[in-house]
């Protein structure tokens, strides 16, 4: 099970989205994508998408101001 | 009372941000998910407010009366601005909220979009601009040329956004992440809590239809509105006319200061300056909004989601535009940015993507 870690820091809205989407896409099943973020908007629109996608999420924290990591798992 | 337009921009700015209330996403997802969760929520605050000013009509306190409608400019700069929106990175309103958060992208924007709404309206550009707007039809709204009451159209409005929401909330409910809670009680309700889209937008419709009787008591007789103010203060930052500043500056002011409370309450403020490429984006969208918004006569706010809750033709006109606009700058700059990434076999990673 490989994970993968993408960087959007700097990256506005909805481009973090985006990115996962397409870094998702080269990943096999059970492996997990660490998306780093500082989009406020993309609290919402990057577990509301991995909801929609029945992609568990396995850690979502805040590791900063304005700043988030979320590990979405490839199910 | 000025000093209400503040608290009614304080209260606009929190609400949004906490909300993550952006009409440019909602505009956005229409062509790129294909999703109208958000458009409807926007459209959520337009059904509100509609009852709201025909109530405040109907009981005098405020008297709604729709000038000619400036078709041309309605329909090229409600174009521009939805397709500069997409390289700003959010609406005037949204650019407003989010250089409150601390992004210096959208101060550029912000800067740039004033600048270029004030000459539009009071620089070398406002013989074209006046000339444009004077390109009109008398018929200035749905229910006058019907000849019915507006109430008819306030009734088919709430009915039909009404479904949409059922639509929405009738979808498989899903338990969405969200981080762990550092806060309890209001606190936690106010700076921590994932808002409700559709509960933001109820919230989002009654300041827009309190501003109403609180900017008219000033002697602004006019509703939300952003575009003319922030014109108005570049004006007063430049000749010091304190007449300039009115109902309408303090509102947009408050929306800053709104904006920059809520984002230091929930640890969501931190300056991020971003790359070059984006600094050009957000100076030529803003500039690019400024034109626009002058030309339509308002933004997402005083023409979409306003001008709309009267049934204006040209507000609503200005959205079908504005989200036309939005549909090529979204095509442009963010279904095409990797065109080799949609043929399937290529295996293209992220370019920042990195295995551990």
């Amino acid at each position: 099970m490989a994970q993968v870690t993408l960087e959007t820091n700097g990256q506005v809205c909805p481009f973090p989205l985006v990115e996962a989407k397409d870094a998702m896409t080269t990943l096999a099943a059970g492996d997990e994508l660490v998306i780093n973020f500082d989009c406020t908007q993309a609290t919402d629109a990057i577990p509301r998408w991995a909801a929609e996608n029945n992609y568990p999420v396995t850690d979502f924290s805040k590791i900063g101001p304005a700043e988030w990591s979320i590990t979405v798992q490839k199910a | 009372m000025l000093i209400s337009g503040l608290f009614v921009g304080m209260a606009l700015g929190f609400v949004m941000q906490r909300g993550r209330f952006c009409v440019t996403g909602a505009f956005r997802d229409i062509w790129v998910t294909r999703n109208t969760r958000w458009l409807t929520a926007f459209l959520v605050v337009v059904a509100v407010q509609s009852v709201g000013v025909f109530a405040l009509d109907a009981a005098g306190v405020i008297s709604l009366n729709s000038g000619p409608f400036p078709w041309l400019a309605t329909i090229v700069g409600g174009f521009i601005f939805g397709f500069a929106i997409i390289l700003a990175g959010g609406c005037a309103t949204g650019t407003y909220y989010r250089a409150g958060e601390g992004l210096v992208g959208s101060w550029l924007a912000l800067i740039t979009y004033a600048l270029f709404a004030a000459v539009m309206k009071t620089g070398p550009l406002s013989g074209f601009n006046t000339s444009m707007r004077s390109v009109t039809v008398e018929q200035s709204n749905f229910y006058s040329v019907l000849n019915v009451s507006p109430w008819l159209f306030v009734a088919l409005l709430v009915a039909g956004v009404a479904l949409a929401v059922r639509h929405h909330l009738n979808k498989p409910q899903f338990k969405m992440a969200t981080p762990p809670a550092s806060k309890t009680g209001l606190a936690h309700l106010l700076f921590e809590k994932p808002w409700n889209a559709f509960a933001t937008a109820v919230v989002i419709g009654l300041i827009a239809i309190a501003a109403w009787p609180l900017s008219w008591a000033t002697g602004r007789e006019a509703g939300l509105g952003i575009t003319t103010p922030s014109s108005n203060a570049v004006n007063y930052l430049v000749t010091g006319d304190p007449e300039l500043v009115d109902w309408g500056v303090l509102l947009v002011a408050g929306i800053l200061l709104g904006s920059y409370i809520a984002a230091k309450g929930s640890g969501e403020f931190r300056i991020r300056v971003p790359d070059a490429v984006t600094v050009l984006k957000s100076l030529g969208g803003g500039a690019l909004m400024g034109i626009g918004a002058a030309l339509a006569g308002g933004c997402t706010i005083g023409n979409a989601m306003v001008e709309t809750a009267q049934f204006s033709f040209q507000g609503w006109t200005a959205m079908v535009f504005m989200i036309l606009g939005t549909g090529l700058g979204a095509r442009l700059t963010i279904m095409n940015r990797r065109p080799s990434s949609g043929s399937g076999q290529a295996r293209v990673p992220a370019p920042t993507a990195a295995r551990s």
